[in-house]
């Protein structure tokens, strides 16, 4: 604005935007303040305190959304939270590098996920996992909302692609706490926000308790659990499936496994994550869940490092080597899936597109649902007033291949600007 | 007075928007000079406002310089409120323009000391030099802002309680019940109101045709306060077609025949007289305010012209703002026949329709 001498753009009031309130988009502005970092109650500061915008943006009726939020995430930008690097510098400079990479994205907050592993990779990695929490700069991109440890404590006939020579079996609530260290699971230096294990294995069941006490979200999966077993599990305070019907038993009539905690009322049914990559699970697969319990769908990526890396063939363990295509991995020479590198907008195209789930819902399943799940509604995953002002801008078109695609256009962290398609077109993220 | 009738609510409403916004742009304010408008709530100024956005929007318009002041607020009611006045304001008006917020006033029914507040705000509209224009609503009961019927025609803001029909009007807004509706408000006067330079109505809807009648046809009476404005050099009651519905066919064509004669309130407006603008020095503090909040006892009478003012500053009821108002009363005077033949009818039926009314 001219005229004005202060640089910093403190107040920037949205306008001509739909944004998401409820399972509605709808037409109304939205003000944040870069200097709290907050989206602003912007009534009581045009009254009490003056303010009036620095910067209106007319968004042309696009669409606002809280940043997403990815509560499964292994890596991205060529780097793997699970591989630790020779120096610890290292390592966080390769976080910082994926932090920024996730936030171009419109991923805003994540549980950084690290895949069972030795107990010494655990000592090494989860210090540097743990939530940012007020020291998160905007610059610096997404933040991590503490670490997602998956496994080891899981079935060893549903490891998936987890290693099976690490896999472990917890008898008491020690066996835990020297798996993935102390200092990572109490006090302030805790960085361990979600574990994934099976509650069949072990006296996993048993050490529930303890777990949740420590404001660890205890989720069920990799798991072989019966019908009984995983509803002992919620009654002892599970709250979360991980990747459902993947890796775990499948659904049968006369024992509904895991995902017959959706059939049952006596409980509050959990949340569970689904990754809507179009590989790892059929849509109908996805709507079935979505129908039997709409509230709870948290949708996550689970992706491997070569998430936000163009397409091509990059190294991969043993010598193999992986072809990248748009979200599917290939091993080099074969059709043979190696994973998904989906990101979570995709994911929430591919959802709305099979769910019917409005524009608004489908965009709550990556953030006002995991918000919910991770106890940070309305700080997290929320346009309300008061929350954190991280948002993504965007465009809502048809496209002739897919159908209807949200495209992110801007991201926002903490009410300033990091990403912009207009400014950045045609950047494409570096490679490690 | 001037009436223009539209055939609907909508055209009524941006014919105002319209005559707003070519009053401000001749006005030509500046920050030093800014323009001063009296601004409502309610259902059709809601309206209004949204072509004031709209025309904000497409750069028609700027409320840079323009400061505003409220007719009303309830009391007791949280600020924040979704049904304060506060709250109608922000959300449909002020979070849309470029007014500075320092511009805007607005009435604090939640000040420890009502009184003072009520002074205050006549103080800050008297440092503006008064009002320029003033917009309103008129209610069934042919009230202006919260002068409910048996208000004070001399009134200034004040508390006012409010009238059971405007309660049980209003719980709409309070899911329908009537205990949570405030039972007070804040309001300028009618004496406030009056003291614009110019004031414009509007009124839209059959439920508002009998106050447009008692006020356009009706002698000047505090049971019906818009009829105060019979007494002011320049007001505008702008209707639909729906709010005449109780007029008489005479007055209707009169005033439609006015229109048509090419003196159309907006191209020709207030400035019918030549009207110089005056400073008016308002009071400096609270302390020496010269409100005229209700007197403890009977102000003692003084011959006027022995008074010898000393302050050096007038006070406001004296009526200095209003120098030509014989005179732009005699060009309406075509009127003049139709109110002496309007008298006798209304001095018999005049119970009786108060009765229907209610």
């Amino acid at each position: 604005m001219p005229g004005k001498t202060a640089p910093p753009r403190r107040i920037t009031k949205f306008t001509n935007c739909r944004i998401v309130k409820g399972s509605e988009l709808v037409k109304e502005d939205l003000w944040i303040d870069s200097l709290s970092g907050k989206i602003l109650k912007d009534q009581e500061a045009f009254y009490d305190f003056h303010l009036s915008p620095d910067e209106v943006i007319d968004l042309g009726g696009r669409i606002v959304a809280p940043g997403l939020i990815d509560v499964q995430l292994n890596g991205a930008q060529g780097f793997d939270f699970s591989v630790p690097q020779a120096t610890t510098e290292e390592y966080d400079r390769g976080l910082r590098m994926v932090n920024k990479g996730l936030a171009r994205m419109g991923v805003t907050s994540y549980l950084p996920t690290v895949v069972s592993s030795t107990p010494e990779v655990y000592w090494k990695v989860l210090p540097s996992l743990g939530p940012t929490g007020s020291e998160a700069q905007p610059q610096d991109g997404a933040e991590s909302l503490g670490a997602h440890v998956e496994g080891p404590f899981i079935s060893p006939g549903r490891n998936g692609i987890h290693k099976s020579e690490v896999l472990r079996a917890a008898h008491s609530l020690e066996d835990i706490v020297e798996c993935y260290g102390s200092n990572n699971l109490t006090g302030s230096s805790q960085t361990v926000r979600m574990i994934t294990a099976a509650p069949e294995v072990g006296n996993m069941l048993n050490q529930i308790p303890s777990l949740t006490s420590k404001n660890i979200i205890y989720s069920i999966g990799h798991s072989d659990a019966t019908y009984e077993q995983a509803l002992a599990a919620t009654q002892s305070g599970a709250t979360m499936i991980t990747h459902l019907f993947n890796a775990m038993r499948p659904f049968y009539h006369r024992n509904p496994g895991v995902f017959g905690l959706f059939g049952q009322t006596d409980r509050p049914r959990p949340f569970y994550g689904v990754i809507a990559d179009g590989i790892h699970l059929h849509p109908t697969s996805i709507r079935i869940a979505y129908n039997a319990h709409p509230t709870g769908l948290v949708l996550v990526t689970d992706a491997m490092r070569l998430c936000g890396l163009p397409d091509g063939v990059y190294d991969w363990t043993n010598g193999d080597r992986i072809v990248k295509t748009g979200a599917q991995l290939t091993l080099e020479g074969s059709d043979k899936i190696a994973g998904s590198s989906a990101t979570l907008i995709e994911c929430v195209n591919n959802f709305r597109r099979w769910s019917g789930a409005s524009t608004a819902d489908a965009l709550n399943a990556a953030t006002a649902t995991p918000a919910r799940l991770l106890g940070l509604e309305g700080i997290k995953g929320s346009l309300s007033k008061g929350a954190d002002a991280d948002l993504i801008v965007l465009d809502d078109e048809e496209d002739p291949f897919s159908g209807p695609t949200l495209t992110i256009r801007q991201v926002w962290k903490r009410g300033v600007k990091v990403f912009d398609t207009e400014h950045d077109a045609g950047v494409v993220p570096s490679k490690a | 007075m001037r009436v223009i009738i539209r055939n609907t609510a909508l055209e009524a409403s941006e014919y105002i928007a319209d005559y707003i916004i070519s009053r401000i742009q001749k006005f030509r304010p500046t920050e030093s000079q800014p323009f001063v408008l009296g601004l409502p709530t309610g259902s059709s100024p809601e309206i209004i406002y949204k072509t004031l956005v709209n025309r904000h929007r497409k750069g028609e318009i700027s409320f840079k310089n323009v400061v505003t002041f409220n007719m009303d607020e309830y009391v007791g009611l949280p600020r924040d409120h979704p049904e304060s006045y506060h709250s109608f304001m922000y959300k449909h008006f002020f979070s849309h323009v470029d007014i500075p917020p320092q511009n805007v006033n607005i009435l604090d029914g939640n000040a420890p000391d009502l009184a003072v507040e009520c002074a205050s705000f006549e103080a800050r509209i008297a440092r503006y030099g008064g009002i320029e224009l003033f917009l309103g609503g008129v209610g069934p009961d042919g009230h202006i802002a919260f002068n409910e019927p048996g208000s004070s025609l001399s009134s200034r803001t004040r508390v006012k309680t409010l009238a059971y029909d405007t309660i049980l009007a209003n719980s709409r807004f309070f899911d329908n019940d009537v205990d949570q509706v405030p039972r007070h408000a804040l309001t300028v006067g009618i004496q406030t109101i009056m003291e614009a330079r110019e004031v414009v109505i509007v009124a839209t809807g059959a439920h508002k045709a009998l106050a447009v009648e008692k006020g356009i046809e009706g002698g000047v009476n505090h049971m019906w306060t818009l009829s105060a404005l019979q007494l002011h050099p320049h007001p505008l009651i702008v209707c639909d077609r729906d709010a005449t519905l109780e007029l008489k066919v005479k007055t209707v064509r009169y005033f439609e025949s006015i229109e048509q004669a090419g003196t159309d309130a907006r191209t020709q407006g207030p400035p019918l007289t030549y009207r110089p603008r005056m400073y008016v020095p308002g009071p400096v503090g609270l302390g020496k305010t010269h409100q005229e909040l209700t007197p403890q006892s009977t102000p003692q009478k003084v011959p006027k012209d022995l008074r010898i003012n000393t302050e050096l500053s007038r006070s406001m009821e004296d009526d200095e703002l209003t120098p030509d108002s014989m005179s732009s009363r005699m060009v309406d005077s075509a009127i003049g026949g139709l109110d002496s033949a309007l008298k006798g009818d209304l001095f018999f039926d005049r119970m009786g329709a108060r009765v229907l009314s209610h």
